[in-house]
């Protein structure tokens, strides 16, 4: 309780690393920070050109189809590759200043998460402009997606960030673990060609919950089902709490390993 | 919080580091070579207790690796004690690392933001503390400039101001005073002594044992992980030099014989066929007819043992070794000490001295002796020689050999000269 005041105390500290982060990815570039929206839109082009005149697929509108899964699901594995990085990155203040470890991975994602909302911001004009048209139940469902779908980053950014410090091919193990997921969860194609002896192993992956219900909602503009997304928001509560405890436990030699 | 509370509360704290050979991070290195990841333990700090008053400013020093960074650095919980407990009340602000966080590219004002946050502060503290914080940084032109164009003294007077003006209750302070330019030195320092009166209390680390005796009221001492001494800042300053004088005494006692060789080493010439003291080069470090020669000159301390590091006031006996090629009626023995600029100390000789030296033997020692060396700290040059009685050089030593002097006595010169105050 104590610790979680204490991150409270440092937002501050939170909310300008963030800041840093978005302000920094794109400097010295002359678009700065459009990019954060150009990168975006310039990739749904690719995915239009590709999967209508290449790759056909009998999913309608594919592109969206795949843009919509996509954007969330970059989101958790960056949380997760990067986050896994980020005290060793910042080790320098990490050896010389005191302030509540926790806030460097959970600045790292949040600002993932930041970077998705502005992707999402393409996604919506894109959806409106293309005369798709939105379902506004639908919509307010979105928020309680993007929690559960950030408790699950951050618990495991947590996680990967401590472990990490003390073993250092994390970062590359988990380039490779995330790949792998990625295509064990349904963002590519639909769930409904997962073979069934798979399934059970795909519903364990609180991702395929959560790309199902961001999907539900942006591309088939229904009001998804939540009871599914229960499964994720335990996990990542789980999740959550677990990353909490192993890396305050693991926090206290950091200065000493890095 | 009342006065005379204890804020700080260190509980017989110890810590190890793992000294690693040889360290493998990677998989395949820690499966592969599981035997080769052996590592040392060092005990930095083994049992280390001591409190700290509401308001006092407390020194810890000793010598490098004693342990006094390390535990400030457990203080600022950047590490935690292997044993052993730390209670400390009120926000903890640290001057460890200035500038953290800095960003080159943002201008002054944005990294005062940053930096202030990383010490915990929220937007609405650092709003207003802002206009403080930029006037004592003196930088009020330069704060729309990125930091990337300030000069290092800018940049540093800019991260001691965030630090200075974060109000914790509790600063901490490692080696960094050596802050600018003197004016804002001093700037630092008088706002410390305001933060003090105000309650804050302040730990300091550091080497300049001048600003521990003016500036704290207790100073405590670690040697080895374990506090040796504790108490008024000048006792404690007084008894750590006399220990760091003796180490340094016993580490430099009992050099090998090339020590004793003199500083010069090019081979002098032999001048054996100069006759005339018209040839004689006085410029050289040695010169001289060498009808008498300085075969070697030991400076002895009081435990009779050949050194070159004294303390002020001990017994010093300096011995000529001397070897006679051809015989003088009179020989006249010198010595000298100088400033290693070349600035005569004191010097003297036999004749000066009215004492009559002559001698059958072709080889003998000539000593004097010195009961109570009055030099200060520092460091000095010995020249020895020998002249006729018409003072015309036979072997001249300049610059024979190097010495140092150490002292507690903070008395400024070269000499120390009995006195007495009356008030």
């Amino acid at each position: 309780m104590k610790t979680l005041k204490e991150i409270y105390d440092y937002r501050q500290m939170i909310f300008s690393l963030v800041k840093k982060d978005l302000r920094g990815r794109y400097k010295g570039s002359v678009l700065g920070f459009m990019w954060t929206f150009i990168n975006p839109l310039l990739q749904l082009v690719v995915y239009t050109v590709v999967f209508s005149l290449i790759l056909r697929t009998d999913i309608e509108r594919y592109y969206l189809y795949l843009f919509v899964a996509l954007i969330p699901w970059i989101f958790f594995s960056a949380s997760l590759t990067g986050g896994s990085a980020s005290i060793v990155a910042q080790k320098d203040l990490v050896k010389k200043i005191y302030f509540p470890r926790q806030v460097i991975p959970i600045s790292y994602v949040t600002s993932s998460f930041v970077n998705m909302l502005l992707s999402f911001i393409v996604v919506f004009i894109v959806i409106i402009f293309s005369g798709e048209g939105i379902n506004p139940l639908a919509v307010l469902c979105l928020p309680v997606i993007m929690i559960v779908e950030y408790m699950l980053a951050l618990g495991t950014a947590l996680i990967a960030s401590a472990v990490t410090v003390y073993f250092r091919d994390l970062e590359h193990i988990l380039g490779i673990v995330t790949m792998a997921w990625m295509y064990m969860t349904p963002i590519m194609y639909d769930k409904s060609i997962v073979p069934e002896r798979l399934l059970p192993l795909f519903n364990l992956n609180p991702m395929t919950h959560i790309i199902g219900c961001y999907r539900d909602v942006l591309y088939y503009k229904t009001v998804p089902q939540l009871s599914g997304l229960l499964s994720s928001f335990i996990l990542g509560t789980v999740f959550l709490v677990a990353g909490h405890f192993l890396f305050l436990k693991l926090q206290r030699h950091f200065a000493e390993e890095l | 919080m009342t006065k005379n509370e204890t804020v700080i509360d260190v509980k017989n704290i110890t810590k190890k580091f793992k000294i690693y050979m040889d360290k493998g991070s990677q998989l395949k290195e820690r499966l592969l070579f599981r035997k080769r990841n052996r590592y040392e333990e060092r005990e930095v700090l083994k049992g280390i207790s001591f409190q700290v008053k509401k308001g006092e400013a407390v020194g810890l020093i000793g010598h490098n690796g004693c342990g006094k960074s390390t535990t400030l650095k457990l203080l600022t919980k950047i590490m935690y004690p292997d044993s052993g407990e730390i209670i400390m009340k009120g926000r903890i602000s640290s001057l460890i690392e200035l500038g953290a966080g800095f960003h080159p590219d943002m201008s002054g004002r944005e990294n005062i933001y940053t930096n202030a946050s990383i010490f915990g502060l929220t937007k609405k503290e650092i709003d207003a503390r802002l206009d403080e914080i930029i006037a004592f940084s003196e930088l009020e032109e330069f704060i729309d400039n990125p930091v990337r164009t300030y000069s290092s003294g800018m940049y540093m007077r800019l991260a001691f101001s965030v630090a200075i003006n974060v109000d914790a209750d509790i600063l901490l302070i490692d080696e960094i005073l050596a802050v600018g330019d003197t004016n804002f030195q001093t700037k630092c320092f008088n706002r410390l002594r305001e933060l003090k009166a105000k309650g804050m209390t302040i730990i300091i680390v550091t080497h300049d044992l001048a600003t521990i005796e003016k500036f704290c009221d207790r100073c405590v001492w670690i040697n080895n992980g374990l506090i040796v001494h504790e108490g008024r800042s000048d006792e404690v300053v007084d008894a750590y030099l006399n220990f760091m004088n003796q180490k340094k005494v016993e580490s430099e006692t009992a050099p090998p014989e090339e020590n004793s060789e003199p500083v010069t080493e090019e081979p002098q010439p032999e001048n054996n066929d100069i006759t005339d003291n018209n040839e004689i080069d006085y410029s050289a470090n040695r010169f001289g007819l060498k009808y008498v020669e300085i075969k070697k000159a030991e400076m002895l301390n009081s435990e009779n043992k050949n050194v070159r590091i004294f303390r002020t006031g001990e017994r010093l006996s300096l011995k000529i070794h001397y070897h006679v090629n051809k015989p003088l009626d009179e020989y006249v023995f010198g010595f000298g000490f100088y400033t290693p600029e070349g600035e005569c100390l004191y010097g003297n000789n036999t004749q000066l001295d009215r004492i009559k030296v002559n001698t059958e033997k072709t080889d003998g020692v000539v000593s004097v002796i010195i009961g109570n060396l009055p030099l200060l700290a520092g460091k000095y040059v010995l020249n020895v020689a020998v002249v006729d009685s018409d003072g015309t050089p036979m072997d001249f030593y300049r610059n024979y050999c190097e010495f140092e002097v150490v002292s507690e006595s903070r008395n400024m010169g070269y000499f120390s000269i009995e006195h007495e105050w009356r008030i």
